[in-house]
């Protein structure tokens, strides 16, 4: 963190501690041109002025021996906000969602969960989702249902219902491994949402894939996030990203260089377009790949 | 779906809960969620082609082996005797391949630590592995073994003389016996193989980690007791209770003392059954214990 530069350190006086867009700095700038789904939720946001959040980080700090991934980082999630993640490869991002998923216990600091009580609060899409082979879309989603449901009726009904809510039922008895890398992805999804947990965790849900694959991913997230579950993703599109996320956490060096809602990044940044922001606010040469711990 | 609706054909349920969707689930209880992981691992069973050939492969052995050693012309004790030697060797083999990859299938492709977000606890997963696995590792033991079986009772044609020359009985219970005892040996290996499963995190350690496994429970053991009796520590009295702490010398030991033995009437004591079941159960129990805390452990 210490050699960031003055850019990104001046809005990384942006991102702490209130992190969500209706406080602190980047809340002031109004949405202006953002896309309608993203525009709906931040309404129903401001209506819901105060709303608890229903995820919270604090002090998160992740190391690896001596290496730090981040450190101190605040964030705050509230309940049907869309959610994105971005910055340059190896700047932690995943590590950073697999410690709000709660898949391991970070070096200090916690997440905590604040939302109802249910059989599965946090839904997570691993990078690179995988199922065991040999077995059908629906069956492995029907296997997943049937850990957060012990009524195998109800159970086959839940895994219905991902596989339609991801527009998937066409594949239902493909096996696994005879799935296309976006199909693999749409079920990595499905899983995600299995039992309705009401955050879900995205980790670059749409790498890899086609841009017309990728929109349809964004926009399955987008539905969950109108539906009330708080969504966060990471992703390398930034198009996609400025499109659809109500709030942008820009990672970089193990800090949050820059956050708020797409809109007011720009403001802030006098910039057109959320590339122009992660020019303006992501440190070092963008040629080379950092790898945290050098040198710091 | 109501919360009447719910509650009929429910399986180890522990409660209902409502979604903000107004989705109501009711939360699986430790029976359910193991149920589910037992059916995942039996149809991975049924499915997985190895399996069956592995299954095919034994059964063709033990059968050539029977025949082949005259031990089914004989007679039920002397095919266990033909059979002993090749089952020490081939049973863990096949414990070790149906349980080596359970778990570290599931962690190479991210799919333990999905779990994570399920109310599924560590032992839960690892028991619910371990049925599912153990449930085709007896179907692999079983049915060569039974196929053997109705091989001797088809080509035994010396029935006589057997029973003339031992002092105790031959008779198809001893050899239901070392079918009782091949299964529990296999399934103390299968708990062996789950645990290196659930320590390892590529399938090249897997395959390494489960050959040095198989060659600890094969030799390894084996020598570190008569290592003991050599060197002094074991004397000639503790040597039948240090055997149980071989699985494999618990199985030798059990199927002397309970089949072989017990057919001839008489013979210096081989084993103590107590001590070896205490020994394989403490094998199973302490696999899977240390098969829970790799899971709860992953990184």
């Amino acid at each position: 963190m210490s050699d960031e530069s003055a850019t990104a350190q001046q809005h990384n006086d942006e991102s702490a501690p209130a992190t969500h867009h209706h406080d602190g700095e980047a809340a002031t700038s109004q949405p202006q041109n953002g896309e309608a789904t993203s525009e709906s939720r931040a309404q129903n946001d401001s209506s819901g002025e105060g709303t608890e959040p229903i995820l919270t980080a604090e002090s998160l700090t992740q190391r690896y021996g001596a290496v730090p991934v981040f450190e101190d980082l605040e964030l705050k999630v509230e309940p049907g906000g869309f959610t994105a993640l971005i910055g340059p490869n190896g700047s932690g991002k995943t590590t950073l969602l697999r410690a709000l998923a709660k898949l391991y216990r970070p070096t200090a600091g916690r997440v905590a969960y604040h939302g109802p009580s249910v059989p599965r609060p946090i839904g997570y899409l691993p990078q690179q989702p995988r199922f065991r082979p040999g077995f059908s879309v629906q069956e492995t989603l029907s296997f997943y249902a049937r850990l957060v449901s012990g009524d195998r009726e109800h159970a086959t009904e839940t895994a219905t219902d991902a596989l339609e809510r991801v527009g998937l039922e066409a594949a239902a008895d493909r096996p696994v491994e005879a799935l296309s890398g976006g199909m693999t992805r749409l079920l990595g999804i499905a899983q995600a949402t299995i039992g309705d947990p009401p955050v879900v965790v995205f980790d670059e849900p749409a790498s890899g894939l086609d841009p017309g694959m990728g929109l349809r991913v964004f926009d399955v997230a987008t539905d969950l996030a109108d539906a009330g579950t708080a969504v966060i993703v990471s992703s390398h599109d930034l198009e996609l990203v400025e499109t659809h996320a109500d709030t942008v956490f820009m990672l970089d060096s193990g800090d949050f260089v820059a956050h708020g809602p797409p809109n007011s990044l720009y403001a802030a940044h006098e910039a057109d377009s959320l590339l122009e922001v992660y020019r303006a606010a992501i440190s070092g040469d963008a040629d080379r790949v950092r790898v945290r711990g050098d040198g710091e | 779906m109501t919360d009447g609706d719910v509650a009929k054909e429910t399986e180890g349920v522990t409660g209902t809960e409502t979604t903000e969707t107004g989705h109501a689930y009711a939360t699986p209880g430790a029976r359910g969620l193991i149920s589910a992981i037992v059916r995942r691992e039996l149809r991975t069973v049924a499915r997985t082609r190895t399996f069956a050939l592995l299954t095919a492969a034994l059964a063709a052995i033990l059968l050539g082996i029977g025949w082949a050693g005259g031990g089914m012309e004989s007679g039920y004790v002397p095919t266990v005797v033909d059979v002993l030697t090749p089952l020490e060797v081939l049973v863990p083999i096949v414990a070790v391949v149906f349980g080596y990859r359970a778990i570290l299938g599931d962690r190479e492709r991210g799919e333990l630590e999905v779990f994570r977000t399920y109310p599924i606890s560590s032992w839960q997963l690892v028991l619910g592995t371990y049925l599912g696995r153990a449930i085709g590792v007896v179907l692999a033991v079983t049915v060569p073994l039974t196929l053997v079986f109705i091989g001797v009772v088809f080509t035994e044609t010396e029935r006589l003389r057997v029973y003339a020359t031992h002092a105790g009985a031959d008779s198809p219970v001893l050899f239901a016996r070392l079918i009782v005892l091949a299964v529990v040996f296999a399934l103390v290996v299968l708990a062996i193989a789950i645990a290196v499963s659930a320590l390892v995190s590529s399938a090249r350690t897997g395959l390494v980690a489960a050959a040095l496994a198989l060659l600890v429970v094969l030799f390894g053991l084996d020598l570190a007791i008569i290592y003991g009796f050599v060197a002094g520590p074991l004397g000639e009295g503790s040597l039948i209770y240090a055997l149980p702490l071989s699985p494999l010398s618990a199985f030798r030991g059990l199927v002397l003392e309970k089949v072989i033995v017990t057919a001839a009437g008489t013979g210096p004591r081989a084993a103590s059954p107590i001590a070896s079941l205490f020994g394989l159960a403490a094998w199973t129990i302490g696999s899977l214990v240390v098969a829970t805390l790799g899971v709860e452990h992953l990184e």
